[in-house]
């Protein structure tokens, strides 16, 4: 248990008393402050919930910081050799292509044609196009084949667990077992956005995918939140090319190719050499995306908190300005207790035990609010907003209201305080 | 034997006006525990002065006060604080009670200023205490606005009590109460004197100097005594 000295229990007694008995100055300057600390804690509370909720789905995109990310364009038929061979088995890097797949009835058109999110957040795709050198146009409805039971995604092949630089986090089922010899009958783990749709449309379990020599049956394992909107499946690269032939499995032309790597990996020179040896450069950079994104929004978060610290200062200026009115009354009171024998320094925290305590119960009112009104949101505006859902209140807005409470009392109760410790005892002699 | 307070010589000067004013010129005096004085003058003669300086709560510009054989003519605001708090008691013509306490809260006031702290309950021992030895007790939980000018007073002494001070000053105690209450005050002041504290009193009524066992007249600021006791 925290014991104080007397001095600061004879403080905290005085200064309560002194609540206590002026009751309506207390809550005057408590309503001065409330707008300034609730700005505070709602302020690092945004700031909180945005940086979580950006740097959580970025990490998904982006891939961790540190990860070396090599991206390859160019037309050598070698490329998707060369991109196996030299990662194949390594523990330091996973290469992934994509490509467009469609899981169902085949020759149908499938239901969102162009891989758009199924539950129709991206609207009316438009009608069907063809695109050639001279440019892009709609197809002619002789051509367009109907619309049927088959889903078109995006195709993630991997040749290894691509989740220790892109933490994909798990929903249901399993993620992909690289140590079992690869199947003929492909694995697949969906995205959420990939999930919903085939919980929706019920289709056939046949995928094709261009350039294969024939449709696969593929089985899927599990679901995982990869952050993005588009349906997308991921797929071991080794059991995709049992079906497709290499050349076409990572074609720059017609997918992206892009390699991930631990930093200081010797796969990144060999590669980079082996790539140019075929004439292909590669662009290779590092994630630093959280880090740059954390600057960027703790320079938003200054900005808002010296707004909101505009706002606590108007706070301030009431307190002090209810704390000087205080004094100003209790001149006879601060002189008979020196008299008695307390001690200016003890005069001195009476006042700021007052404002403190004034601060620290507006804190806590505005802490309990912001509480209240986040509750609130996310039961009225969690389904809407996905990002709300299992929303909890951020600490350290509630560690920010507490600061911002201390601080308001001792900057409001400052001034006041010094002036009672100087009132003088003749004071009392001359009354 | 050693006087409980020794002053020789004291002169305070009022500064700050075009010709500086002597308030207390060349003051000597001797007080002795469980003596009890009244100093008695003209308004202006430097009377609420000269209990400043004995209470610390000002310094003299010249001149020896010794409590106990200690020179404390000098004594920083901490020590003189600390004091005052164990020393002295203070009687005032205004009671300065605070209204929003009881009688019990403000008497306990001089107990919660920081000087050593006192656990809950013996601080409420001390402070019944204080209050039947003004005889007001049963009055502990009223507040300052349901008592009388008489009853107010004695919970004002009850406070200047409460520390058991080895000196106790009044200054007009009785300067806004009726004769027959003010009598009854002079009574619990005076019996303090009985277990050994000196009591100073500032007084205009010449009947309440005359119950004191000696008086002194200040008039210009110079102290003389008038009467010797027996």
């Amino acid at each position: 248990m925290i014991r104080f000295s007397g001095r600061a229990r004879s403080a905290l007694i005085i200064g309560l008393q002194g609540i206590r008995s002026r009751k309506t100055r207390t809550l005057l300057s408590m309503v001065s402050l409330f707008l300034g600390v609730l700005a505070v804690v709602v302020v690092q509370a945004g700031a909180s919930i945005a940086e979580r909720a950006l740097l959580a789905d970025m990490e998904l995109f982006e891939g961790l910081d540190g990860t070396v990310v090599m991206d390859v364009g160019g037309t050598s038929p070698q490329l998707g050799q060369v991109v196996t061979a030299t990662v194949a088995g390594r523990p330091d890097a996973v290469a992934m292509t994509g490509m467009q797949a469609v899981i169902g009835e085949p020759g149908v058109r499938p239901v969102n044609e162009g891989g758009v999110p199924l539950d129709g957040s991206w609207g009316d795709p438009g009608p069907p196009m063809t695109c050639d050198e001279t440019g892009c146009r709609e197809l002619p409805a002789a051509e367009i084949a109907p619309k049927g039971q088959a889903i078109e995604v995006r195709l993630t092949a991997l040749s290894g667990d691509v989740r220790r630089y892109r933490p994909y986090r798990p929903q249901s089922g399993d993620w992909l077992d690289f140590a079992t010899m690869p199947s003929l009958s492909p694995s697949l783990v969906l995205n959420k956005a990939a999930a919903y749709g085939f919980e929706k449309y019920r289709v056939p379990a046949e995928m094709r995918v261009p350039g294969a020599s024939a449709n696969m049956t593929p089985h899927f394992v599990g679901v995982v939140d990869d952050g993005d909107q588009q349906p997308r499946a991921y797929v071991r690269l080794d059991e995709l090319s049992h079906w497709v032939p290499a050349a076409k499995l990572i074609d720059p032309n017609s997918s992206e190719v892009r390699v991930l790597m631990t930093a200081g990996t010797p796969v990144e020179q060999v590669l980079s050499a082996k790539l140019r040896a075929i004439g292909v450069e590669p662009i290779v950079r590092t994630v630093n995306s959280r880090a740059d994104q954390e600057k960027e929004l703790a320079l938003m978060r200054l900005v808002f908190l010296a707004m909101a610290g505009l706002v606590l200062l108007i706070g301030v200026a009431g307190i002090l300005n209810v704390g000087l009115a205080t004094v100003g009354e209790r001149v006879e009171e601060f002189a008979l207790r020196r008299a008695v024998g307390t001690p200016r320094t003890l005069l001195a925290g009476i006042v700021l035990a007052e404002t403190l305590i004034t601060g620290l119960l507006t804190a806590a009112l505005a802490i309990g609010v912001s509480v209240l009104g986040m509750k609130a949101l996310v039961t009225f505006a969690g389904s809407s907003q996905p990002f709300l859902q299992g929303m909890q209140f951020p600490w350290d807005a509630g560690v920010a209201g507490v600061i911002a409470g201390l601080v308001a009392g001792v900057l409001g109760g400052f001034v006041p305080a010094v002036r009672a410790a100087g009132i003088p005892i003749a004071t009392v002699m001359r009354a | 034997m050693t006087a409980l307070i020794q002053l020789t010589g004291i002169t305070k000067v009022l500064k700050g006006q075009e010709q500086p004013r002597t308030i207390l010129d060349g003051v000597s005096l001797d007080v002795h525990a469980g003596e009890s004085l009244a100093i008695v003058g003209r308004s202006g003669s430097g009377k609420s002065t000269l209990l400043s300086v004995l209470g610390l709560f000002d310094r003299p510009d010249q001149g020896t006060y010794l409590l106990s054989g200690d020179d404390i003519s000098r004594l920083p605001e901490r020590r003189a604080a600390k004091l005052r708090s164990s020393h002295f008691g203070f009687v005032f013509q205004r009671f300065f009670l605070l209204k929003h306490l009881t009688a019990a809260q403000n008497v306990a006031m001089a107990l919660v200023n920081g000087q050593g702290w006192l656990p809950r309950r013996q601080r409420k021992a001390r402070v019944m205490q204080a209050l039947e030895q003004v005889g007001i007790a049963h009055l502990a939980k009223n507040r300052p606005a349901r008592m009388s000018g008489g009853e107010q007073q004695r919970v004002a002494i009850a406070r200047a009590l409460v520390r058991e001070p080895r000196i106790l000053l009044a200054d007009e105690p009785t300067g806004a109460l009726d004769t027959e209450t003010g009598a009854l005050v002079i009574d619990a002041l005076q019996s303090v004197t009985s277990r050994g504290c000196a009591l100073i009193l500032v007084t205009h009524d010449r009947d309440h100097a005359a119950r004191m066992g000696r008086i002194l007249h200040l008039d210009a600021g110079v102290l003389t005594e008038q009467r010797v006791p027996a």
